[in-house]
């Protein structure tokens, strides 16, 4: 990583730690969902300038995308503003993401180092798929080989989970034409119109 | 005739990835000019006119230039398609947004410069 | 050259974000929302020619189509469910609509 992309990865960072207190501190529902949008747009930034791209591309997809809309959707069943919380009550969650946050730092000690030739990423199969894909397959994205092609059935599995998942929040929050004419009754034909 | 011509692609093959990179700082430069409108102007409908002409132009500089940077056909076709699509999303969101605040009765800023103007504001926040 | 411009785009995108944050309206909030996702689509296709790599255009491509679709479901959602008159103020006496 050369000292571009690191100066990069501290301005996008920077922006993200600024909307997560932002979003803490905040109490209209509304404007927190629009800026959690925007921490996973800015999220995805990121990973494009960390070579992560596959994930860029899912979150760029599932945070941008979907979790706004069923953010949405979820508010129009409860109110527009969170209730104020007594400080001391707030306490608890905050021990608990620290304690966490120090385990997952204590955790990454033993990670071993970037392009170790020990770790197990270069050590078991992974060599084997990079040196065979290119005959077997013929695709040049190696992740995209593994998933749709080695894996597919675990991948297909995969696909009718999440489908199936999204089908029934959207039955249960009520998206589409059933929601849509009860906000209409309630307005008595006034939202016909526009 | 042909030799001006092969001349003239010599010229073209040296500058475009120079002539691609000062369009990509300059479509840069308006968006952070444009950033700054959003920021300072006083109230929403001249903020919408900051944010949607700067992100119209700027992106429209900024994509000629990723077209000349561009190495192949392929990346080409697609800055193009990313050209196509903020060309045609980014007027249309701009105006779906001032339409709704026009629907909402949001009122601009009127009155005399420099007068502190009544804005609305929402609740909570 | 391209990184000047790399460095413009961060830093349009932070002054937006200023203004997402403090937004007075409901509706600059929106406006923020879609000019950070325009930059950032445009800082992914120039990051990408910083980089020396702009094989991973597909990502642009995918956001500036979300960021529309995004922009427009919000819009839509307020509008049937007429946020105006629970979230801008129009007068004092208005307010006990919340």
């Amino acid at each position: 990583m050369n000292v571009g992309t690191a100066l990069i990865s501290v301005g996008l960072l920077t922006m993200l730690f600024v909307i997560a207190v932002a979003i803490v501190r905040m109490r209209n529902l509304f404007a927190i969902v629009m800026l959690s949008g925007t921490y996973s747009l800015i999220s995805a930034a990121w990973f494009v300038a960390l070579d992560a791209v596959d994930v860029a591309f899912t979150e760029a997809a599932v945070g941008a995308g979907i979790s706004t809309a069923l953010m949405l959707g979820a508010m129009l069943l409860t109110s527009r503003t969170a209730k104020v919380e007594r400080s001391l009550a707030s306490l608890a969650p905050l021990l608990v993401c620290i304690a966490t946050g120090a385990m997952l730092i204590y955790a990454t000690i033993d990670l071993p180092a970037l392009g170790s030739v020990t770790s197990p990423v270069n050590a078991y199969v992974g060599a084997e798929y990079l040196a065979r894909t290119e005959s077997d397959i013929g695709v040049p994205n190696v992740v995209t080989a593994v998933l749709a092609s080695y894996r597919g059935f675990d991948t297909l599995g995969e696909t009718a989970v999440i489908f199936a998942a999204g089908i029934s929040v959207a039955l249960l929050l009520g998206f589409g034409e059933r929601s849509l004419t009860a906000s209409m009754k309630d307005k008595s034909g006034r939202g016909r119109k526009l | 005739m042909s030799e001006f011509l092969s001349t003239i692609s010599e010229y073209w093959t040296v500058f475009r990835p120079w002539l691609g990179a000062a369009l990509s700082m300059l479509g840069g430069f308006l968006a952070l000019v444009g950033a700054i409108g959003v920021l300072r102007f006083p109230d929403f409908y001249t903020r919408l006119h900051a944010a949607s002409v700067t992100d119209t132009g700027a992106a429209l500089v900024l994509i000629v230039g990723m077209c000349l940077l561009s190495p192949s056909g392929l990346v080409f076709v697609k800055i193009l398609a990313i050209g196509i699509f903020l060309f045609l999303t980014a007027p249309s969101a701009a105006h779906a947004i001032a339409n709704a605040a026009h629907t909402a009765k949001l009122e601009p800023v009127t009155g005399r410069f420099g007068s502190p103007g009544e804005n609305v504001e929402e609740h909570g926040g | 050259m391209i990184g000047a411009s790399v460095l413009f785009l961060c830093l349009g995108t932070a002054l937006i974000l200023i203004r997402a944050l403090s937004g007075p309206t409901l509706y600059d909030r929106v406006l923020a929302v879609n000019s950070v996702g325009t930059k950032i689509v445009l800082l992914l296709g120039v990051l990408g020619f910083f980089m020396e790599r702009p094989d991973f255009l597909d990502i642009a491509i995918l956001y500036a189509l979300i960021n529309f679709v995004a922009t427009i479901a919000v819009l839509k959602f307020f509008r049937y469910r007429s946020f105006q008159v629970t979230l801008v103020r129009r007068d004092a006496g208005d307010a006990g609509g919340r």
